[in-house]
C-alpha cells in the first residue's frame, strides 16, 4: 500500500470537494454563472427541501431497481459463466456469441421491454439485468477457463470429485475475474436503469432529472445528478470491499479502484 | 541381502502399461515393479512421458492398455488414502494458510477439525515449518511453499508418494537443501517414493534405483541401481562414483532420444 494514510487521502478528497462546491456557489453569487443552466449548490439544497423530501422516493425507486437487476444479473451471470467455463465444448461454442452480444447496443431492446413489462420499474429491472448478464457471464467464464488446470489435477489427486474441484478450487481461484466482471456489469446496470427511466417511466432518478429539465427546475436536475453519482459511488464501494475480501490474497501492489 | 530384498512386498506393479493421445504414443509398454520403502527416481529427455507415467501410476490418467496394481489391487482412479502426490508447482490455495493447505485433503474426507489441525501441525513440523503454520502462500518463499506441498502430499500418511519434478523451480542452494530434507522425511515415514526429475545428480543422490526413460515412444530403457551408501551426504554428489553413474546415465539419455 502507498505511504499516504487512509485518513490523509480522505481529508484531501473532502478538501477538494468542499473547494469545488464553494467555487460553484461563489460563481453563482457573483453572477458569473446563469443558474438556469448551471444551477448552484444552494439551489440544489432548496430543491431537496421542497415537496416534502419527494426526491427520497425517486432515489428509493432507482435503488431498488438497481438492486434487483444486480441480483438477477449476478446470480444468472455467475452460474452460467461457471457452467460454460467448466465445460470446454460449451465455452468454445458460446464465447463468440457472448462477446458479439456485448457489442450489440441492447438499448434497441428497451422499447420492446416497455411494451412487455409496462412503463413501471419491472421493465427497468429486466433491462438492467439483461445488459449486465452478458459481461458478467463472459468474464466469469473466461476467469474459470484461465485457472491453471494443474490446480484441478492436484485437487483430483487429493480425492476431490469433479463438482468439488469446481466449487472448492476452480471458482475461488477465478473470483478476481468474477469480481472484475461484476464491476463492469454493475456499471452497465446504473447506466441502463437511469437511461431507461429517462426514456419512459413515471418515477426514479432518471425520470426526476428529465422531468425537471423540461420545466427548468435546474436545482432539481442537479440534485438528481448528484443522487445518481452517490448511487454509483456507493455501489463501487461495495464492490471494492468485495474485492478486498475475496481477492485480497492477490499480491496487493496497486491501490484498489 | 538379495533374499531379504525379495521378501519386501511389491507395492507398485505396472504391467505392460501404454498410453496414447490420438496417434501419439506417450507411454509404450512400461512394466516395472517397486518394492515397499524404495526410493526410485525417473529421468529422461523432455517429452519422454515421465510425467504421464507418474500420472498413470497416480490414477490421474487411465492407461490405454495394461494395468497398474497398487498393493496387489487394480488402480482405477486416484487413491489419496494410499498415494500422495507432489507437483512441480506447489499449487497451494492462496486464500488458505499453510496449515489449511496441508489440511485440504483431510477436509475432502470429512476428518474432524481437531484431528485435521493436529495432523497438519505434525506434518508442518516434520518439514521444518512449525513457525509458519498461519502464514499465507504469498508470505512464503519458493522452498517453503514446496515444503507445504510436500506436507500436504504426506498428510494422509500415504504409503506411496509420487513427486513430479518437485524441486525444478527452486534455486540451486534451496534445491540441494531440500534433498537432505526429503531423505530425512523418507526415512521417518518409510514411504515408497517415485520421483521424476531432469537433474541427473539429483536422481543419483536421492535414489536406490534410477529408471532411465527414452522418448518417442516413452519407454524405460534402463534400470540402474545406485551403490552409494546411506545415509547420503552432500559430498557424495561430487564423488567419483556419482560422476561415473552420471556419465553412464547421460549416455543412456542421449542415446534414448
Amino acid at each position: 500500500m502507498s505511504a499516504v494514510s487512509l485518513q490523509t487521502r480522505w481529508a484531501w478528497r473532502m478538501v477538494i470537494a468542499v473547494l469545488c462546491i464553494g467555487l460553484w456557489e461563489l460563481a453563482f453569487r457573483i453572477g458569473l454563472l446563469n443558474p438556469i443552466i448551471f444551477g448552484a449548490p444552494s439551489l440544489v439544497v432548496k430543491a431537496a427541501m421542497s415537496d416534502g423530501l419527494l426526491f427520497l422516493q425517486a432515489f428509493r425507486v432507482t435503488l431498488v431497481e438497481i438492486a434487483l437487476a444486480a441480483l438477477i444479473a449476478c446470480i444468472g451471470g455467475i452460474v452460467c459463466g461457471v457452467l460454460l467455463g467448466a465445460v470446454p465444448i460449451a465455452a468454445v461454442t458460446f464465447t463468440p456469441i457472448l462477446s458479439a452480444i456485448i457489442a450489440v447496443p441492447l438499448v434497441i431492446l428497451y422499447p420492446v421491454l416497455v411494451v412487455w413489462f409496462g412503463i413501471g420499474p419491472p421493465s427497468k429491472v429486466i433491462y438492467g439485468a439483461v445488459i449486465a448478464f452478458f459481461p458478467i457471464a463472459l468474464t466469469t467464464m473466461l476467469g474459470v477457463r484461465a485457472v491453471d488446470p494443474s490446480f484441478a489435477v492436484m485437487a483430483t489427486a487429493m480425492g476431490a470429485p469433479r463438482w468439488r474441484v469446481l466449487v472448492s478450487v476452480t471458482v475461488p481461484l477465478a473470483l478476481p475475474a468474477v469480481i472484475a466482471g461484476l464491476r463492469i456489469g454493475l456499471a452497465f446496470i446504473i447506466i441502463s436503469v437511469v437511461q431507461g427511466e429517462m426514456v419512459a417511466s413515471y418515477d426514479g432518478l432518471g425520470f426526476w432529472i428529465s422531468y425537471h429539465r423540461t420545466i427548468f427546475n435546474t436545482g432539481h436536475v442537479y440534485l438528481g445528478i448528484i443522487l445518481t453519482l452517490i448511487l454509483a459511488v456507493g455501489l463501487n464501494e461495495i464492490l471494492s470491499r468485495l474485492e478486498r475480501r475475496y481477492s485480497g490474497w492477490r499480491v496487493q501492489t496497486q491501490p484498489s479502484l | 541381502m538379495r533374499d531379504e530384498v525379495r521378501r519386501v512386498p511389491e507395492i507398485i506393479v505396472s504391467d505392460a502399461v501404454s498410453r496414447s493421445f490420438g496417434s501419439f504414443v506417450a507411454i509404450d509398454n512400461v512394466s516395472l515393479t517397486v518394492r515397499e520403502g524404495q526410493f526410485i527416481t525417473i529421468v529422461g529427455p523432455s517429452g519422454c512421458g515421465k510425467s504421464t507415467l507418474l500420472q498413470i501410476l497416480g490414477g490421474l490418467v487411465a492407461p490405454s492398455s495394461g494395468e497398474v496394481l497398487i498393493d496387489g489391487e487394480k488402480l482405477n482412479g486416484p487413491r489419496p488414502d494410499k498415494i500422495g502426490m507432489v507437483f512441480q508447482e506447489p499449487l497451494l490455495l492462496p486464500w488458505k494458510t499453510a496449515a489449511e493447505n496441508v489440511e485440504f485433503p483431510l477436509l475432502l474426507r470429512h476428518v474432524s477439525a481437531k484431528e485435521r489441525r493436529e495432523r497438519s501441525l505434525a506434518l508442518l513440523d516434520l518439514v521444518g515449518l512449525a513457525a509458519s503454520v498461519g502464514r499465507y502462500p504469498h508470505q512464503l518463499s519458493g522452498g517453503m511453499k514446496q515444503r507445504v506441498a510436500i506436507a500436504r502430499g504426506l498428510v494422509q500418511h500415504p504409503r506411496i508418494v509420487l513427486m513430479d519434478e518437485p524441486f525444478a523451480a527452486l534455486d540451486e542452494q534451496t534445491r540441494s537443501r531440500m534433498w537432505g530434507e526429503l531423505l530425512r522425511i523418507w526415512e521417518r515415514t518409510h514411504a515408497t517414493i517415485l520421483f521424476v526429475t531432469h537433474g541427473l545428480l539429483e536422481a543419483i543422490y536421492l535414489a536406490d534405483t534410477v529408471l532411465v526413460m527414452g522418448t518417442d515412444p516413452g519407454r524405460i530403457i534402463a534400470r540402474i541401481d545406485v551403490p552409494l551408501p546411506r545415509p547420503r551426504t552432500y559430498e557424495m554428489v561430487g564423488s567419483a562414483e556419482a560422476g561415473r553413474l552420471r556419465n553412464q546415465i547421460w549416455e543412456l539419455v542421449a542415446s534414448g532420444q
